[in-house]
């Protein structure tokens, strides 16, 4: 295997060898960003000093930035402008893919885009979705019936929203030549756009919208050239075989990702590069099932270029170590969401937190023993609820997901919780006078009922409205950092000692663990916030 | 409707587990067990699936009901694995007799099942995709090989429930279960439960959790597949 496969050779690659750069010349650019980019539980950051606001300011300062150095020299990042030089006249429609990258030209554009009646009219005769899903999936009870009707609602709230943008686009100097163009630039962080957001991105918008405010730009100009370089070297590595037997079992209900007549779709070949470039760029994680997924989304909406490095902004800051080979952060993320509940929806928590043998677990255990709900939730973080939900809500949820980070994921986790337990079947099978043999359908509901949450607009409502939802778009991501690190320490405690002891930690050991401080204050929440909003 | 009698209540809960390597059709077969269905293509577990399923031995008016617990199959998700065995009573180690691969990895299941799982856990080892003879890599005389040697290694006490299926015909797939049904501790399970001794959660060597038994109405025997 050739030396360009080493990762750790990335910033020396030949094609940049001409081209010296010092980590310090990245400092300038980039060192805001970076600060940013930090979502890590083990982060330098200080706890204290982070909240939405600074995030949203900083990437404020960075749009600036960009948009001057884009007007003043035509190039897009000081630090390495001689390689992403803007050859087009328009300073909207930025090619920013470079011609080296050739098959971005290619690309087939797999979203309908809901911008007229025709096309919408063409989606309600369809088997399929926009998307190209079945719209009849076996996985749960929607019928394609029960789609349409859905849909006619939600195609004129979709064309409400794309009215929307287009405005916000235009109030912020960032016109389009028309309706039908998908705009690569989008405007800073603010209220208004976050307030737009969780409203829906224009589908046909999704693939460029996220990956621009993830921040998938800056991390394609640092590593200009590289997925090209690792996905026509690296075809084959250790796990070949294991993507390989997930690659037809990756959205078998998409009629992009099913093979017909023996030929292999584009797609599953797009998706095989990309898991298999992944896996050797990051060898700490390699090929981990549900990235099948993951990537397979992203490459509905995005080339395969930037779905690569969409997966490594995911597991590098986002849901650092959840995909690693231990599942670590898996572990890590559920002790999190636990603590979420148990102080969220402590109502709950009488219910989810039981152990195997059904009695509930004691507070300074939760971590080293999770309860096996958490068997249930552990997919929300491995596949970002693709699969957990119908596909419009994850993609709703994804919107966020990109513009906001991680603290998404545990809003939406609770607002699961909170809706599922205030349904009928969650009622009568956690009623007192049902048994504990019950616990396995009730882990049954929680998988199958978020499957039925067909209106996007309905759980989001839940989790983020002022008045009339949950509240808990007061999650902060300073609450989850904080808990997240918390977590993460405890564990390694945890596990440190079985490892050297190979015994069992003792009781007075656990309690030891707590410092028997204000349990609030060690895990990070603020619970005074929340108090006021949940009932 | 049958005669309702005090032996018609007859009841029995058991936690069954499915382990092995990914793609060798651990869903599949609890599709087809559960729902009487098949799907070429079935998308990659993540993390974990729960269903349920009953069958009734008429010849002892028996009802199981089966809590399953579908796992995902890649090693690294053996870190999860813990959490699915723990109170199992039974373990389908599932293996693809197109893949050598596959039947080690399933032996290292077994290996696992035995020195972590509950005591008296029944296990079976179950060679799945049999449609695909032509193909075959694992011929049943090594099963029996290996199957012997655990069984002289374990004194006899504790053996091994073998058996080729395909999730695609359903060919085999009802006899797993019957087997396993047969081989659970049922009696034991209802005797204790009759006795009063359901509250508490105590559990009983031979891994059997005596809370999971409980009597229930006779209609649950309705929803019998056999």
């Amino acid at each position: 295997m050739s030396q360009f496969l080493d990762p750790t050779l990335e910033v020396s690659t030949p094609k940049q060898s001409g081209h010296k750069r010092t980590e310090s010349s990245y400092s300038t650019s980039y060192s805001v960003l970076d600060i940013y980019e930090t979502e890590s539980p083990i982060s330098a950051r200080s706890p204290t000093t982070t909240n939405n606001e600074l995030g949203d300011e900083i990437m404020r300062g960075l749009d600036e930035l960009e948009f001057k150095d884009l007007s003043n020299d035509n190039t897009l990042f000081a630090s390495n402008g001689s390689e992403t030089e803007i050859n087009s006249n328009s300073n909207l429609n930025l090619n920013l893919n470079l011609n080296s990258n050739s098959y971005i030209e290619e690309r087939i554009e797999y979203i309908t885009p809901i911008n007229n009646i025709t096309n919408i009219k063409t989606i309600l005769s369809s088997p399929y979705d926009m998307y190209g899903f079945k719209k009849k999936s076996n996985l749960s009870s929607i019928t394609p019936e029960h789609y349409n009707q859905w849909f006619e609602q939600y195609s004129q709230y979709l064309l409400e929203r794309k009215q929307k943008w287009l405005s916000l686009m235009r109030t912020n100097g960032l016109n389009l030549p028309n309706d039908s163009t998908i705009p690569t630039r989008f405007p800073p962080k603010s209220a208004k756009v976050k307030k737009l957001i969780r409203k829906g991105i224009p589908p046909e918008w999704r693939g460029n919208a996220w990956f621009y405010y993830a921040g998938g730009y800056e991390k394609l100009s640092k590593h200009n050239g590289l997925y090209k370089e690792i996905a026509t070297n690296g075809v084959k590595n250790k796990d070949s075989d294991v993507i390989e037997r997930d690659l037809d079992r990756t959205f078998p209900d998409n009629k992009y990702f099913k093979s017909n007549d023996n030929n292999e779709p584009k797609m599953i070949q797009s998706l095989r590069r990309v898991l298999t470039a992944f896996a050797h760029y990051k060898p700490q994680i390699g090929y981990c099932q549900s990235l099948n997924f993951l990537a397979g989304l992203l490459l509905l909406f995005m080339n395969e270029e930037r779905s690569f490095w969409m997966l490594v902004i995911l597991t590098e800051r986002i849901i650092p170590n959840v995909h690693s080979h231990n599942l670590e952060g898996v572990h890590t993320d559920q002790g999190v969401l636990m603590l979420c509940i148990k102080e969220y929806i402590n109502q709950l928590w009488p219910i989810l937190g039981k152990s195997f043998d059904g009695q509930l677990i004691a507070e300074d255990k939760i971590l080293s023993n999770l309860p096996p709900i958490a068997l249930v939730t552990s997919p929300w973080f491995m596949s970002l609820f693709v699969g957990v939900l119908p596909i419009e809500s994850t993609l709703r949820i994804w919107d966020i997901l990109w513009y906001q980070g991680s603290k998404t994921i545990f809003r939406i986790g609770l607002t699961l919780f909170k809706m599922s337990s205030e349904t009928n079947e969650f009622q009568e099978l956690t009623s007192t006078n049902s048994s504990q043999n019950d616990q396995v359908e009730l882990y049954q509901f929680m998988q199958s009922y978020p499957k039925s949450l067909l209106d996007p607009n309905e759980v989001l409502g839940n989790c983020f409205k002022k008045i009339g939802g949950y509240g808990y778009g007061s999650l902060s991501q300073a609450e989850i950092d904080t808990c997240r690190e918390f977590v993460s320490k405890q564990r390694e405690k945890l596990n440190n000692k079985k490892k050297n002891t190979s015994i069992a930690v003792t009781d007075e050991e656990r309690q030891t663990l707590l410092l028997g401080q204000d349990v609030h204050d060690v895990y990070g929440f603020h619970r005074s916030i929340m108090i006021l909003q949940i009932k | 409707m049958a005669e309702v009698s005090p032996t018609t209540n007859r009841f029995a809960q058991f936690k069954l587990v499915l382990l092995g390597e990914s793609a060798v059709g651990k869903s599949s077969i609890v599709h087809r067990f559960v729902k009487n269905t098949f799907d070429d293509l079935r998308e990659s577990t993540i993390g974990a699936a729960f269903l349920t399923q009953t069958i009734t031995f008429p010849e002892t008016n028996t009802t199981i009901k089966f809590e399953i617990w579908d796992t995902a199959g890649q090693e690294r998700y053996k870190s999860l694995a813990p959490m699915y065995y723990r109170n199992a009573n039974a373990a389908l180690c599932v293996y693809d007799i197109t893949s050598r691969s596959s039947f080690n990895k399933a032996q290292d299941w077994i290996k696992e099942l035995k020195r972590q799982a509950p005591e008296g856990i029944v296990i079976a080892l179950v060679g799945n995709k049999s449609d695909l003879a032509e193909d075959r890599q694992v011929e049943a005389d090594e099963v029996e090989e290996y199957i012997q040697q655990q069984t002289s290694e374990e004194d006899g006490n504790s053996r091994i429930i073998t058996s080729e299926c395909s999730a695609k015909s359903g060919e085999g797939v009802l006899e797993i279960f019957n087997s396993i049904g047969r081989a659970l501790p049922v009696e034991e399970v209802i005797n204790a439960s009759s006795r009063g001794r359901s509250a508490g959660g105590a559990r009983q060597q031979g891994g059997i959790d005596l809370a999971r038994a409980r009597r229930q109405q006779a209609a649950a025997a309705n929803s019998s597949c056999c």
